[in-house]
């Protein structure tokens, strides 16, 4: 039982020149890869075909192909088109693919899409465009990728029905959930009107106060009437009002349509601590009081076109001046 | 003689709608009609509401074409009224009156039919020296409320069709009277003038000037809203200055000087002390401030400032169309027109979002101001290709010259002939409780100075029962209503109207 094992040794021969390798240098299909990976380690922005032919001109065109595309196969090299000249190149792939494993091929091409899609999240049928699947495989695949919490899928402000995938760990973007203003995608007009009522009158309590000292002249009055977005914005969260943080962006919106109703006017000036434009604002009183046709009934008549002097309606017998006059 | 004027409207093929339907230039009336046309046309010329001229293909006939602008003045007249007596006083104010009541007088004829009118109210008593209305016309000539008819030209005598001229300089002066003779008919109770001195000068009321007046009133208020009133008492001494200095017709006035107001300020004696004080700050805060009611142009003596009338009457027009929109459609309408004002062109999603308006309400909206012409759609087609569907950006826009503002006032004149069929009609059924009324209320006042015992009184008046003195009271106050709401039409209508006129200038 001891007997010494004889290795047989056999004369190894050379490998047999497969068809694909050149005999000419006599590299090997490992050693091609190896120098094409160190090629494109070399080039970060990629490799083209004219590189390869300068380096191993003596290497088959199939052969660079098939070793490219187990590369690819692997997941170690990303393929590219340049914009302009619409060459092909090949680079290194820098991520890790580790999250990837246990995963087939046609989840791995879905997993990218989504990836690329970042936190704007990626459409079902953007999806299966880019990968030209199967609406049944991909259905398939999409479910079982959030099974695996590898992916989720928000449904978006814009159209209530449509759901948009992303990765799991992602924040989704402002533009999807529609920002402190949507809780559930469902606009809060109530909470957009109760902070619009409250900034109003802040600004006009602030008003008030400053006319309290007309001695010291309209300017200074109407100076100590403006406020800025900060300030209102400090208010606001001190009323706690809302329960999540209010952002001065989020006061300018309001305040803008405070604006857009007339009721306050806006103005720029430079802050001495802060750089840049300071917003201000405060009330302003408008410059009529009410349009003089409104205060008859035909001024906000809703048959105004049909009134004349036949027909049913009449300024004889019209039922809001009867109602205006008595 | 209303049923003829009438028709001679209504059959000089009017465009129909209504007594303030704009009028076509001229109109052309043979001149051998009858003495009833012909004397309706002379009543009409008398008060400025008619003109005529030779007409274009044969100088020897006439055409006579309607004043319109005149004849909508018609309204203002209490307007006028009121501001005359709040400016200078009741003799003034009498003398207007008389003035308008007559159309077209010389001095002498008004201030003789003006010292009647006084002597009658004061019963008599006090003989009102002539001389004082004199005073009292000067000023008004000289702060232009009244003018100069043009008279006959020199060579009138040849053409058979005369034409009318008057000088520039002479529209506003008043030639020398005597008020001697004046005074010895006044004495001797006497009713008509008879032949005076200066019966070829006849003077008429000058509508422009009180347009301005009419336009300055809104302004002051409008710069009182803003700031406060010692503002708006500053803001009514500048429009004075402006206008002693600038031409009216002009869009923009000449700028005045900042010492220039200072002086005025100092001078007036009705100035404030606040106003004193703190004159620099109300001219800052007012030329500050966004509605242009004063705009600087340059630095010179201490600053130039004018007054852009098209800017500023933009703002009032915008102020007045927000104002109907709110009152119409509601605020969150009046925030999507006044954003789609101020950005210029909206898109609908846009709109939504910066308005923060939920999507369906914003919807609704934009499509009822758009069916009500506030707001017009422009359509922009984006993309070239042949295969895929146009993909057009449709913008929201507000047309506000062409469009709004005259659909607005198209609108008011509507409402405003609306009122006043209303008060006519209301007048013409309850004519007859009315006048019974009337004639029982005159009787009541001459037996009451004749001195009839109260009793008999009190029977005479049960001749009217309670319920028909309530109605003849509730008449009234509808009538004071109606009254009231067409002035307030009126100044709506003022507003609109400055706007487009002003905005075709520039």
């Amino acid at each position: 039982m001891a007997s010494p094992v004889v290795i047989k040794k056999e004369k190894v021969d050379e490998p047999r020149p497969s068809p694909s390798a050149d005999a000419g240098e006599g590299q090997t299909e490992a050693e091609i890869e190896c120098r094409m990976i160190e090629l494109m380690g070399e080039f970060p922005k990629g490799i083209n075909d004219k590189i390869l032919e300068t380096d191993m001109p003596n290497v088959d065109k199939k052969v660079k192909v098939a070793i490219l595309n187990r590369l690819l196969s692997q997941e170690k090299v990303n393929i590219f088109r340049a914009a302009v000249t619409k060459e092909l190149f090949w680079c290194l792939k820098q991520q890790p693919t580790s999250k990837l494993k246990g995963v087939d091929s046609e989840e791995k091409i879905v997993m990218r899409i989504i990836e690329e899609a970042g936190n704007k999240g990626i459409w079902n049928r953007d999806i299966r465009t880019k990968s030209s699947l199967n609406q049944t495989t991909l259905n398939k695949i999409l479910k079982a990728l959030e099974g695996k919490k590898l992916i989720k899928s928000v449904s978006s402000v814009s159209a209530a029905k449509k759901k948009v995938y992303m990765l799991f760990n992602l924040q989704p973007d402002r533009s999807v959930t529609g920002g402190s203003w949507y809780s559930d995608n469902e606009f809060e007009s109530e909470l957009v009107d109760v902070l619009n009522q409250q900034c109003y009158r802040i600004l006009q309590q602030k008003a008030e106060g400053a006319k309290q000292k007309p001695l010291e002249g309209p300017l200074i009055v109407r100076n100590a009437s403006f406020l800025s977005s900060k300030e209102i914005c400090q208010i606001i969260s001190d009323l706690k009002i809302v329960k999540f943080n209010l952002t001065v962006e989020d006061i300018e919106t309001i305040l803008d349509t405070l604006v857009y109703d007339g009721k306050i006017e806006m103005s720029s000036t430079t802050d001495g601590y802060s750089d840049g434009q300071v917003k201000t604002y405060r009330t302003v009183e408008k410059i009529l009081s009410s349009a003089g046709i409104v205060r008859i009934p035909c001024g906000v008549c809703p048959v105004i076109k049909m009134c004349g002097t036949v027909g049913a309606v009449q300024p004889k017998n019209c039922v809001y001046y009867d109602q205006w006059l008595d | 003689m209303l049923p003829i004027v009438e028709s001679l409207l209504w059959g000089n093929r009017w465009p129909s709608g209504g007594l303030l339907a704009p009028a076509r230039p001229s109109s052309i009336i043979r001149h051998s009609l009858c003495n009833r046309v012909k004397k309706a046309l002379a009543v009409m010329i008398q008060h400025n509401l008619v003109k005529f001229e030779a007409s274009e293909r044969n100088n020897n006939i006439a055409e006579y074409s309607i004043i319109h602008h005149n004849v909508y003045c018609l309204l203002r007249y209490p307007k006028y009224l009121y501001m005359i007596k709040r400016i200078y006083g009741t003799s003034e104010e009498i003398l207007l009156e008389i003035l308008l009541n007559l159309g077209q007088a010389s001095a002498s004829n008004v201030i003789f039919q003006s010292a009647n009118r006084l002597k009658e109210a004061n019963d008599d008593s006090e003989f009102s020296d002539p001389s004082a209305l004199h005073k009292s016309f000067l000023k008004l000539a000289q702060d232009n409320f009244i003018i100069r008819c043009p008279k006959l030209a020199d060579n009138a005598n040849i053409q058979k069709v005369p034409t009318l001229e008057v000088e520039e300089k002479e529209k506003f002066t008043v030639p020398h009277l005597e008020i001697g003779p004046i005074a010895k008919l006044l004495k001797e109770n006497a009713t008509q003038l008879g032949e005076h001195g200066d019966s070829e000068v006849i003077w008429r009321v000058n509508h422009e000037r009180f347009d301005v007046e009419l336009r300055n009133v809104i302004l002051v208020n409008a710069a009182a809203r803003r700031v406060d009133a010692t503002a708006g008492e500053l803001y009514h001494l500048i429009l004075k200055l402006w206008r002693e200095c600038s031409n009216p017709d002009s869009p923009t006035t000449n700028a005045l000087s900042f010492n220039v107001i200072k002086d005025a300020v100092r001078k007036n004696e009705g100035s404030s002390p606040v106003l004193l004080e703190h004159f620099e700050q109300y001219l800052r805060v007012l030329y500050e401030d966004t509605s242009s009611l004063i705009i600087r142009v340059g630095d010179a003596g201490g600053g130039q400032f004018v007054l852009n009338y098209s800017t500023v009457f933009e703002n009032l027009a915008c102020a007045t169309l927000d104002s109907i929109v709110l009152e119409r459609f509601g605020s969150k309408a009046l925030r999507l027109f006044r954003l789609t004002r101020i950005q210029k062109f909206m898109e609908q999603d846009q709109m939504q979002n910066i308005a923060m308006i939920p999507a369906k309400e914003a919807k609704m909206f934009t499509y009822k101001l758009l069916e009500h012409n506030f707001l017009q759609i422009k359509e922009l087609k984006k993309g070239t290709s042949n295969f895929a569907p146009v993909k057009s950006f449709i913008l929201f826009h507000v047309d506000l010259p062409q469009q709004v503002a005259r659909t607005a006032l198209e609108a008011s004149y509507k409402g405003l002939f609306n009122a006043m069929v209303r008060q006519m009609h209301d007048l013409t059924d309850n004519k007859r409780l009315l006048d019974k009324h009337a004639r029982l209320e005159t009787l009541l006042e001459t037996l009451r100075g004749e001195g009839l015992p109260e009793d008999e009184l009190a029977y005479l008046s049960d001749s009217m029962t309670a319920a028909e003195k309530s109605l003849v009271a509730r008449i009234h106050s509808m009538n004071d209503h109606l009254t009231l709401g067409q002035t307030q039409a009126d100044d709506t209508i003022l507003i609109l109207e400055s706007y487009l006129k002003f905005s075709s200038m520039t």
